[in-house]
């Protein structure tokens, strides 16, 4: 089972990406906020973590640099209510990018596609 | 006797004796009848009266000297006042060229007005005044003695009625006249340099004088009258007496002279207010531009500031929907088929989708507000699109091709904003449907553009129901389907690209858009 951190200040929205992702058979555990993040990454392995682009006074972008940085094994999808975001070339640093909606169809298939890239890609290491 | 004008000698004796007896018969006959009889006194008053006759015609000379000189006066005096109310350069020189060529004025035959262009480098011809013939010449002054007009009235006739046939009958002989300045041997320059008038006589033989010029002018003597102002060389003026050959004299020279200071002054200042008024306009269109500009900014931060404000509650209103849809969805995954309340769970479903789809294109608007423009590849752009919308054409059974043409230029475009418009064009969902579902891109290379036409055969709709769709917020009903093709056009209009969409009811939609290829098309 692969385990995602979710990461979103909104706590509906955290809920919402448990219940939906819990039901498609992953390990999900969230964070409200940068710090508490840091803290549920502390000592743990994740196979993808799910950003916010906005974290009320945090930027997600910042956060995603930090990731990359200390942890460039494990992909990141950024979540945003910003379509114009996928333009921002600091947000091309993350593994996938999708535009917040109450269908989570396509965070679904973004991350089964970024977790079959990374499945692959150990496979050929 | 006393004769007409001589009544004072009346009323005074003395005067009458002083004026009158040295002329008198009896007396000349009483002075030789002195004579004859060695009276003493017959020498005395013979040289008496020789020396009063000298002093008389002495007088008449200083009093003719004098009016003349007064009559000088009078006509620099209209002269200047002429020219220091005039501003208008073509007057000033009407003026000046009139004033020397008028009877009453200089009364010289013709003249012809020069004047430096710094610039250039050189003294060019630019206008001249006089009869060609004596006939002319006569018919000229005839009617100048008939109406008796004063100096401006002179001027202002000459100015109306034959400034423009003056200055085609002497056309070819300005364009000759254009010296450089550099040529310091020329006589014209010499005299411009030395700031003095100088009196040309011999023309055809004179050493400085260049045999082109005296055959240009065609007469043996002629007068140079640089005209300075404030130390600046103005210009020249060239005169003759090429009709009468009346000699010209020291004393036309010096009165020429003291006339030229007023015209170099009047010239300069016609010559700085057109300056003045050329800067002043373009002071004025200045103004005027930096006031649109003002405006434009102000527009620009209301518009910025609408798209914050517009941007921002979208994404406060994106999250909270988000949750509603996204719990409405989970619910309605999970409830079994028979559930009466699945009907309203549906609804919600339904109606946040459009609003998220609200949501996207108001963003989309505000982000309409701020173009970001740089070079393209048009084949770059197509493709990318092509790309984006595959899938869902796809699902949907359409079919698209592209044709590209030939070395296509890049474009000058906001490349996020032109995919935008693509992928609406593309996959926009107007009614209509009908079977061929087939859309059609090509490219080609326009005047200073690239041409893109998509041909969409699957929509079947009339030109004004297309029309209709293509005003933003039309009809509210239709946001979140029909603002598309709005925005689309907003867009481009912004980027100052023509767009043209074309509808037929049974062949389908044709878009055309002129991509601009270069900075300048922008508006």
């Amino acid at each position: 089972m692969s385990r995602l951190l979710v990461v979103d200040d909104e706590a509906n929205i955290r809920l919402l990406y448990a219940e939906e992702l819990k039901d498609e058979g992953y390990d999900v555990v969230t964070a409200g906020s940068s710090a508490e993040a840091a803290e549920k990454l502390q000592g743990s392995t994740f196979d993808l973590a799910v950003l916010d682009i906005k974290l009320k006074n945090e930027s997600g972008i910042d956060l995603l640099q930090k990731l990359v940085k200390e942890r460039h094994e494990m992909p990141v999808i950024l979540c945003s209510a910003f379509s114009c975001y996928k333009d921002d070339f600091s947000a091309w640093l993350a593994d996938g990018y999708v535009v917040k909606s109450g269908d989570l169809t396509e965070l679904k298939q973004e991350i089964a596609r970024v977790l079959a890239k990374k499945a692959q890609k150990v496979k050929s290491a | 006797m006393v004769g007409v004008g001589d009544e004072e000698l009346l009323v005074s004796k003395r005067q009458r004796r002083l004026e009158k007896c040295g002329e008198c018969p009896k007396f000349a006959s009483d002075l030789k009848q002195l004579h004859a009889e060695d009276n003493p006194l017959a020498p005395l008053l013979s040289e008496l009266l020789s020396e009063n006759h000298r002093q008389k015609t002495q007088i008449q000379s200083l009093v003719s000297f004098l009016d003349n000189k007064t009559l000088e006066m009078r006509f620099l005096h209209e002269l200047g006042s002429v020219l220091q109310s005039s501003v208008d350069l073509e007057e000033v020189l009407s003026v000046a060229l009139t004033a020397i060529t008028a009877g009453k004025g200089f009364g010289m035959n013709r003249a012809f007005l020069l004047l430096c262009d710094r610039e250039a480098g050189i003294l060019k011809g630019y206008l001249g005044i006089g009869p060609s013939s004596l006939n002319e010449a006569s018919q000229v002054w005839d009617e100048i003695v008939q109406n008796d007009m004063d100096l401006q009235t002179l001027s202002q006739n000459f100015r109306v009625n034959k400034l423009s046939s003056e200055r085609a009958k002497f056309h070819d002989v300005l364009e000759q006249l254009t010296i450089p300045l550099a040529n310091k041997d020329h006589i014209v320059i010499k005299a411009l340099d030395g700031r003095h008038p100088i009196m040309v006589q011999g023309a055809f033989q004179h050493p400085d004088v260049p045999p082109e010029l005296a055959r240009l002018l065609g007469v043996d003597t002629f007068l140079l009258m640089p005209l300075i102002s404030r130390n600046r060389r103005i210009g020249m003026i060239i005169a003759d007496n090429c009709i009468t050959n009346r000699v010209i004299t020291e004393e036309d020279m010096h009165s020429l002279e003291t006339f030229g200071f007023p015209v170099a002054f009047a010239i300069e200042r016609a010559s700085l207010y057109d300056k003045l008024q050329v800067e002043l306009s373009r002071v004025t269109e200045a103004g005027k531009k930096l006031k649109e500009q003002q405006e434009l900014i102000v527009r620009m931060e209301n518009m910025a500031l609408v798209g914050r404000i517009t941007s921002s509650i979208a994404h406060s209103v994106r999250n909270p929907l988000m949750i509603i849809g996204g719990f409405a969805r989970s619910m309605l995954k999970n409830s079994p088929a028979s559930d009466p309340k699945r009907t309203f769970i549906e609804s919600i479903v339904a109606e946040t989708h459009q609003l998220e789809g609200v949501l996207d294109e108001i963003l989309n608007y505000s982000d309409s507000l701020y173009p970001t423009r740089d070079f393209w590849d048009v084949n770059q752009l197509v493709e990318a699109t092509l790309r984006d919308t595959a899938d869902i054409l796809t699902s949907l059974g359409y079919a698209t091709n592209y044709s590209s043409g030939h070395d296509l230029p890049p474009v000058y475009i906001d490349f996020k904003q032109l995919s935008y418009c693509l992928r609406t064009l593309l996959q926009n969902d107007l009614n209509g449907i009908g079977t061929d579902l087939s859309i059609s891109i090509s490219s080609q290379t326009g005047e200073d553009c690239v041409i893109i036409r998509i041909e969409d055969r699957s929509r079947h709709i009339s030109q004004s129901e297309l029309d209709h769709l293509l005003v933003p917020f039309s009809e509210t009903h239709d946001l979140g389907t029909g603002l598309g093709l709005a925005l689309c056009k907003t867009m481009l209009e912004k980027q100052g690209i023509p767009f043209v969409a074309q509808a037929d009811e049974q062949n389908g939609i044709r878009y055309t858009i002129s991509l601009p290829t270069s900075k300048e098309e922008q508006p």
